[in-house]
């Protein structure tokens, strides 16, 4: 064990794995020599040279397109989006080719690729390195959707993306890279993918997050149990396919679901999560489910702390909920 | 600093329909007896099967076919220019190219119909057809997005310093795709081998190349991506197979990829026999003494038989089962395509 931030622990993972897997390859703006924007990258190219941790052109549309047709061949390609606002001019490469590469070749072509960004504000990044695209993958047939909170887990389900079959964006929380510390195993282990973690149980109200928001769920449960109520929180980790049978095991115990998440409210994925449970544990609820979601605007620079779902927003809507 | 290089000088068939048996000897260089007879056979299959599927689409048969008549020299001669561990990404108009890599033709019979007896089960709409085990790639029909997957592959090649290039087909609005420009930057920074095709007819449906570029023609274009840039006839099957094999050694030999700018005929091929390059090709035989009446009698007989056949069987076969449309969405049925299929 050594003690991590989640940089270092997704570092680790990409060593680990190109070391273990020769057809393991880096790519993207600026990851070579400097290690990435965010230093995520940083030592692989001295360890594993121009071939196979490679400064880009500066095209995200290039870099997922080339990186579908390194698939192809029979490499395995980790390409990082410097930001996740950055994703879009690659949005038809992902959403048109790289999702739906196995499907429409009746399973003979398929794209295995682990596309790597960075998501989410709280870095005075305004609103073009601050955004949280989730739904937007989540709602493409093909794709699995991933986000760590944690050092432990970061390194664990990235080992776990890249061994798995199909294409996954593995999002990065960037607002807690470097202020989120923990044990992280050395060596070889993963966190399988759609699995849950239930980090803390509690009886009265069950709040899903993910991310750096994990952290505002956790303060504000924290108040809530000053005010006596028991919150359960459920750290989803894999956004998509969604560990539904952790989630409803949870409604149907406590009665009462929260929603938080960074991106805005309207289609985002809190609105599938909440829809799923009512299909799933309507009869146990005890009251509406609720979001605590950004704001349906975009994001700020002077007000993210406005925007954002933090703590003090979170926690009026669980003691609503629990005494509804 | 790579210029654009002019295509070496191929000896041309003839355009006019006039004989010259010295012209047709000379392209003996370039193209075996064996290799030309092969390369007429399957411009003759091409143009039968596009003339069927035509009519298939005019009675609703199918839904779709993107026709290629006119286009078979460049297409077949390409396809024959490359080598077997080679790539080839089509656009929507090259199933000739899956067809010469040793697509059965049933096979492509039952894409087109979207049968069970589909590669695709039925998903992919009926052109391009892929053909995995002759690296023959899935494109879709979306314009451009195939060129970066052609560069990746070279470029993976070039990594792994495999003898293995990839070629790729477009038509010449594509080069106005975001994809185009990104996916021929990457080729020239990474000098990934590629021969990267574009068909110019002139036309995009029903926009002309004056309103896709503003340039002297496409060829052009790889100067300032620090590629070699080529033109050629596209109705000459030699002048094609000589200036693509010429881009394949030199992309293998890690000297950059090109940009070759075919230059097709959009016109009706069976109302301009001078220029239609299957008549072209069948002239060039018979000046090398390689044909006969006899011989092409014979082959229209067995194409058309083979392609009664194939679209017979495809007619009769049955669709996909419903189970179909949820396999390959992901490796494994997660749980809620489990839901949606109904079995969970």
């Amino acid at each position: 064990m050594t003690q991590m931030n989640m940089v270092q622990a997704i570092n680790a993972a990409l060593r680990h794995e190109m070391r273990r897997d020769a057809r393991v390859v880096v790519l993207g703006e600026d990851v070579g020599k400097v290690g990435g924007v965010f230093r995520v990258t940083q030592g692989l190219w001295d360890e594993f040279g121009d071939d196979r941790v490679v400064d880009t052109p500066l095209s995200e549309g290039g870099i997922v397109g080339t990186a579908i047709g390194m698939a192809l061949y029979g490499l395995l390609p980790v390409p990082e989006i410097q930001f996740a606002d950055f994703i879009y001019p690659a949005y038809d490469q992902i959403v048109s080719e790289l999702a739906k590469l196995r499907w429409r070749s009746g399973g003979e072509y398929p794209a295995k690729l682990v596309l790597r960004t960075p998501v989410g504000g709280g870095i005075r990044g305004g609103l073009y390195h601050s955004q949280s695209p989730e739904s937007l993958f989540i709602h493409v047939a093909g794709l699995k959707v991933v986000c760590a909170s944690n050092p432990h887990d970061a390194k664990g389900l990235l080992l776990a993306s890249i061994r798995d079959p199909d294409p996954v964006l593995f999002f990065e929380p960037k607002r807690i890279y470097r202020a989120a510390k923990g044990e992280v195993p050395e060596g070889d282990y993963t966190v399988p993918l759609g699995r849950a973690a239930v980090v803390r149980t509690g009886e009265d109200v069950t709040l899903l997050a993910w991310g750096a928001m994990l952290y505002e769920a956790i303060a504000a449960a924290d108040e809530a149990k000053k005010q006596g109520i028991d919150c359960e929180i459920v750290d989803l980790r894999t956004l998509w396919p969604v560990d539904i049978d952790t989630v409803v095991a949870s409604v149907v115990k406590t009665g009462r679901v929260i929603v938080v998440h960074e991106a805005p409210k309207t289609c985002g994925f809190g609105a599938e999560l909440i829809a799923l449970v009512n299909e799933k544990a309507f009869l146990y609820l005890e009251a509406p489910p609720a979001r605590v979601c950004g704001y349906d605007t975009p994001f700020p620079y002077t007000l993210e702390m406005d925007y954002l779902p933090l703590a003090h927003r979170i926690l009026p809507v669980i003691v609503a909920t629990a005494r509804y | 600093m790579h210029t654009p290089a002019a295509s070496s000088p191929a000896p041309p068939l003839r355009e006019d329909g006039s004989v010259d048996p010295a012209v047709d000897r000379a392209c003996a260089d370039v193209l075996s007896d064996e290799l030309a007879v092969a390369l007429y056979e399957h411009m003759v299959l091409a143009r039968a099967v596009d003339e069927r599927l035509v009519a298939l689409q005019r009675e609703g048969a199918i839904a779709s076919h993107a026709s290629a008549a006119g286009q078979e020299a460049l297409i077949v001669g390409a396809a024959a220019a490359m080598q077997d561990a080679d790539w080839i990404f089509p656009s929507s108009r090259e199933f000739a190219a899956a067809l010469w890599r040793g697509m059965p033709l049933v096979a492509y019979a039952h894409h087109a119909f979207g049968t069970r007896g589909d590669a695709a089960h039925g998903q992919s709409a009926p052109d391009p057809p892929f053909w995995r085990a002759a690296r023959v790639a899935s494109a879709s029909p979306l314009v451009g997005t195939q060129i970066p997957h052609a560069v990746g592959v070279a470029w993976a090649a070039r990594i792994q310093k495999a003898d293995v290039a990839a070629l790729v087909f477009f038509g010449e609005g594509a080069t106005s795709s975001n994809d185009f420009h990104t996916g021929l930057n990457f080729a020239g920074v990474t000098r990934a081998p590629v021969v990267a095709v574009c068909r110019n007819d002139g036309w995009a449906t029903s926009t002309p190349s004056s309103r896709q570029t503003a340039s002297a023609g496409f060829a052009i274009k790889a100067l300032a991506y620090g590629l070699h840039g080529a033109r050629v006839d596209g109705g000459d099957v030699v002048a094609v197979l000589r200036v693509v094999r010429e881009a394949r050694a030199r992309a293998v030999a890690g000297e950059g990829g090109t940009l070759v700018e075919a230059m097709v005929s959009r016109q009706d091929p069976s109302e301009k026999a001078d220029t239609d390059p299957v008549a072209r090709t069948r002239r060039h035989l018979e000046g090398r003494g390689l044909w006969d009446p006899a011989r092409e009698e014979r082959l229209s007989g067995e194409v058309r038989a083979d392609l009664d056949r194939a679209v017979a069987g495809a007619m009769a076969e049955e669709k996909p089962s419903r189970d179909a449309l949820f396999d390959h969405v992901y490796a494994e049925l997660p749980w809620h395509l489990q839901e949606q299929r109904g079995s969970r």
